[in-house]
């Protein structure tokens, strides 16, 4: 596109601009879209409604929870931050028109945390969000895909990749389940394509793999998936797929008395989800899971505690694993918009990002990959069971995280000790 | 999924897609230089042919304000096709002239009541006929010129086909024509007719193999052979659409097709997905929106109805309008040629769908079938083209995209035959041209001192699509009896929209450049789904990323 061209700042212009700083406020009037003096407008599209917005939908509630506590406190510079929620319903077509009414009607300032890998992959190629120059902070799929800085130059990622889990769950299968028949339940598209390169570049062979088509899953189709396990005499299951998919997969194999270990990618793996989707807590009792946060229900953590706290007094829904991630995305974009500074523009923001957004603080264990060269959010990942009270504890008692990236690169078993949490849950970083 | 029924075949809508039949009635008149002219109800209309035969027709008030619009027309086939041919038949070859859009009474009537003249010629041949139509129009307005002294100002507007030829006249005769506008406009050949032919390939080699597809013998065997293909085309889709009807999880795959049984475990709507990406028809249509279900679903089932069946309707619908384009236009530009023009020896369709297999996953049936239907692909038999025949192709005119009269663009962002890729290769090529003209006159600057930014003379227009807009039945079926929604179809434009357009095209010719700032949005408001957007870019035409 034709872009704008500067106009030849005249004596006149400077004598006003000159005039203007004298009367300079603490806000700072902008000409950002989607930033004024008093407020910063966000976006998020999430499926909300449909087969697959279970445990999805809390997450905008959670974030703009977080926001009207930050509001409450002040505000980012004094701005207060709007957050609007657009239905995509998980499909890509209905995801480019909600993004196209975020940016062109609504008119955000930065999109944060928009959903799904194939809405996304359609939004910011449809939509332009690298020609529109918009940022998109900390999307939540873990598509190793969007880590390419060149293509997605105003994208940045949250979640570790897929490939990164799957070549953190490679090595635990080999360091624990040597021998054992191995199952493999994977979506069939980029999600669970990208595990697959990254299990088969570890070496790990399953006995039995089963692909799924996103938007198949039922009970009907788990019933396949648990009679072909089950005549594989798969002893440990790995399963890459929404929540959605894992509910029916766990309902089906307890009621056909297949009980294998199972291994549930962080992505279909949240316990209260999976309980009101109709699993009995009882199911998941030993469940393995790959995570990169601690226990929602993990009071002792300081993040848990602060947003739990948060989440009772602006949100009141069940606190889980997507709220936490929510809240935790508010605390992430109110980072970076504080270390773009006062003169907030969508330039500075990604550059904030990219200088400083390793050193923000987030619940995850693991570190943070931002710089000039890398959109790469959090790197690493611990094992953690599900135990008989449907809450998640880091396995063997202890977190043992491992860090990774999504290529040839190695597992490592990491020392990293994360930011404390901001007083009051309450950035000031600049 | 229980079984749909249709209010309305699909395939119905082709046979209307392509042609712009619907004109003002013109008596037989003698063809001579001089046109035959009469006077009725204040408007003086000639009828004449020029020196290549072509019919015209112009039509100018008693009031005439100096300005007229010269319309081209879009793309007529230059063969009849037999009533009996399913999905398009009854056709007759016409050059009736088309002085408005679809000879709207409408537009024309509006145009002539504010004192504008209105023409437009037939064109002497059918098809493919850009340059020869470029010369008429040329002749055309040096007629009217002649008959009408008062003559100031010429705008030139034409849509799909006339879109390629208002765009040539803008580029080659800024002397000429004052403003133009091209609408919903076919790009240059090569890219289209690879659009063209490689849905045709991918229908022949999934569902139909006995489909000649190009290379068509000469004379009346050849045509023999396009039409038998299109009753090919159009029975292998009735097939497809009768199947998705009977089982829209599992369609089965038409009776004709060849493929291994392997492959056929794939439902037949995965394929047919495929083929319109690879050839990147839209993957919305006139009644498809790939965004809703019906109501009358589980929460479950209409999510896979919105992610994985309703694309695959959207591109039945969208494929039966460019197929039709692809047997025709490779007929047409197959004799012009001498040869077979067509050729995807060298074409990597997995490359092609590389990034819209995961957007698409559903309705292809996940990663594991696409990969499955793209190893067929990938050994089928390819279709090679003559040389010869490419080349002398290619001396067929084309656009530069190098306009120095103001410019408006517009066109829907699923039109299925002409997709908005076409429009979004000249506003590339016009970015580029900017970009150096700009380039230069800041190097001018450097040396004179002078600066003057160049005009950009492009307005650019897109009509989207609604967000959802398939109509269901209290059943749950598909609707596909209602209009089809904005946005999509071929050339697909209201009578407001096309009225903003030759307001924008008046204001242009009057003042040398496009309207602009509140004064524009304030029309496009009023025309309904014209949206001014720099910030769009359409998907490019698949030719240019091969």
């Amino acid at each position: 596109m034709i872009g704008k061209t500067g106009r030849k700042r005249t004596w006149l212009v400077a004598a006003v601009l000159a005039v203007g700083s004298l009367f300079a406020t603490s806000l700072p009037a902008n000409a950002e879209v989607g930033v004024s003096s008093s407020t910063i407008k966000l976006g998020i599209t999430l499926p909300l409604t449909g087969a697959a917005s279970p445990g999805y939908n809390k997450i905008g509630n959670a974030m703009n929870a977080y926001f009207q506590y930050v509001n409450d406190n002040g505000g980012v510079y004094g701005r207060k931050i709007t957050l609007i929620q657009k239905d995509d319903q998980y499909s890509p077509q209905l995801a480019i028109a909600k993004t196209n009414e975020l940016i062109l009607k609504d008119k955000v300032f930065a999109l944060v945390g928009p959903l799904g890998t194939a809405t996304y992959t359609a939004v910011h190629k449809s939509v332009g969000l690298a020609r529109r120059k918009v940022p998109s902070l900390f999307i939540n799929t873990g598509f190793s895909g969007f880590s390419d800085k060149k293509k997605y130059p105003t994208s940045f990622t949250i979640l570790p990749s897929y490939a990164m889990e799957a070549k953190v769950v490679s090595q635990f299968l080999k360091e624990n389940f040597a021998g054992k028949k191995l199952g493999l339940v994977y979506q069939n598209d980029e999600f669970g394509i990208d595990a697959l390169g990254a299990f088969k570049d570890a070496g790990v062979k399953f006995d039995v793999s089963i692909p799924y088509t996103s938007g198949t899953q039922s009970a009907a189709t788990a019933q396949t998936w648990v009679s072909q396990l089950a005549a594989g005499g798969a002893q440990v299951v790995v399963f890459f797929g929404v929540t959605s998919a894992t509910a029916p997969l766990l309902a089906v194999a307890a009621a056909a008395k297949y009980a294998p270990q199972w291994i549930l990618g962080s992505v279909g793996s949240d316990p209260l989800t999976l309980q009101a989707l109709g699993v009995p807590v009882a199911v998941m009792n030993g469940a393995l899971t790959p995570a990169g946060n601690p226990s929602p229900n993990d009071t002792s953590d300081e993040y848990i505690k602060m947003f739990q706290e948060i989440n009772t007094k602006y949100n009141n829904a069940s606190f889980d694993d997507y709220v936490l991630q929510g809240m935790n995305l508010g605390l992430l974009t109110v980072q970076a918009l504080r270390a773009a500074g006062p003169r907030l523009t969508r330039r500075g923001l990604i550059k904030a990002i990219e200088n400083k957004g390793s050193t923000f603080a987030s619940v995850s264990y693991s570190p943070l990959g931002f710089s000039k060269t890398s959109n790469v959010g959090h790197t690493g990942y611990y094992m953690a069971v599900v135990d008989a009270k449907g809450d998640r504890k880091p396995y063997g008692g202890s977190v043992d995280l491992y860090t990774t990236d999504s290529g040839k690169g190695p597992v490592v078993k990491s020392n990293f000790k994360r930011p404390a949490m901001p007083a009051k849950g309450l950035p000031t970083n600049k | 999924m229980s079984k749909i029924k249709f209010k309305r075949s699909i395939t119905l809508v082709a046979a209307s897609s392509l042609l712009s039949l619907t004109v003002v009635s013109v008596p037989t008149v003698a063809r001579a230089a001089d046109p035959a002219c009469s006077t009725a109800n204040f408007v003086t209309t000639c009828l004449g042919a020029t020196s290549d035969t072509a019919p015209y027709m112009m039509m100018v008030p008693a009031n005439f304000n100096g300005t007229v619009y010269l319309y081209s027309h879009g793309y007529r086939p230059n063969v009849p096709v037999p009533a009996g041919i399913p999905g398009y038949g009854g056709y007759t070859v016409t050059n009736t002239p088309e002085p408005a859009p679809g000879g709207n009474a409408t537009i024309i009537g509006t145009l002539l009541g504010k004192g504008y003249a209105v023409m437009g010629s037939g064109f002497a041949r059918q098809g493919w006929n850009a340059d020869s139509a470029v010369k008429t129009n040329v002749e055309l307005v040096g007629l009217f010129k002649k008959q009408f002294s008062k003559t100031e100002k010429v705008v030139a507007w034409g849509s799909s086909l006339g879109g390629f030829i208002t765009q040539a006249l803008a580029e080659q005769y800024p002397d000429l024509i004052d403003a133009a506008a091209p609408l919903c406009m076919a790009s240059n050949i090569e890219p289209l007719m690879t659009m063209a032919g490689d849905a045709l390939w991918g229908i022949k080699t999934f569902f139909d193999p006995t489909i000649k597809g190009g290379n068509y013998s000469a004379g009346a065997a050849g045509y023999a052979e396009a039409m038998g293909d299109l009753v090919k085309v159009f029975t292998a889709i009735g097939a497809l659409q009768a199947a998705f009807a009977a089982n829209p999880t599992a369609p089965a795959w038409p009776a004709t097709s060849k493929v291994p049984d392997a492959l056929k475990a794939i439902p037949s709507r995965s394929a047919l997905v495929l083929v319109a990406l690879m050839s990147g028809v839209p993957m919305q249509s006139a009644h498809f929106d790939s965004t809703s279900a019906p109501s009358v679903l589980s929460v479950s089932q209409q999510t896979s109805f919105q992610l994985a069946i309703n694309p695959a309707f959207a591109a039945l619908e969208n494929l039966a309008n460019a197929a039709a384009l692809a047997v025709l236009a490779t007929h047409d530009l197959e004799l012009q040629s001498g040869g077979a023009i067509f050729d995807n020896t060298a074409t990597n369709y997995a490359a092609r769908v590389a990034e819209e297999q995961f957007v698409w996953s559903s309705a292809l049936s996940g990663a594991s079938a696409t990969a499955g239907m793209l190893g067929y692909l990938a050994v089928a038999p390819r279709a090679k083209a003559d040389p010869a025949a490419v080349a002398k192709m290619r001396t067929l005119v084309t656009h530069s995209g190098e306009v120095e009269i103001p410019t408006i663009l517009f066109t829907g962002v699923a039109d299925p035959v002409t997709t908005a890729g076409n429009q979004q290769s000249v506003i590339d090529k016009y970015e580029e041209y900017y970009a150096e003209k700009w380039a230069e006159a800041k190097a001018n600057k450097r040396i004179t001192g002078d600066y003057k930014k160049p005009d950009n003379n492009l307005l650019i227009l897109w009509n989207f699509t609604p967000e959802k807009y398939t109509k269901y039945t209290a059943l749950g079926a598909p609707d596909t009896s209602v209009p089809a929604a904005t946005g999509t179809n071929h050339c697909n434009f209201t009578t407001s929209q096309l009225l903003a357009i030759a307001d924008l095209l008046a204001y242009a010719a009057d003042n040398g450049k496009n309207m602009s700032g509140g004064a524009l949005r304030t029309k496009l408001r009023k025309a309904g789904n014209m949206t001014l957007d720099r910030g769009y870019s359409a998907p490019a035409l698949k030719y240019y990323g091969d």
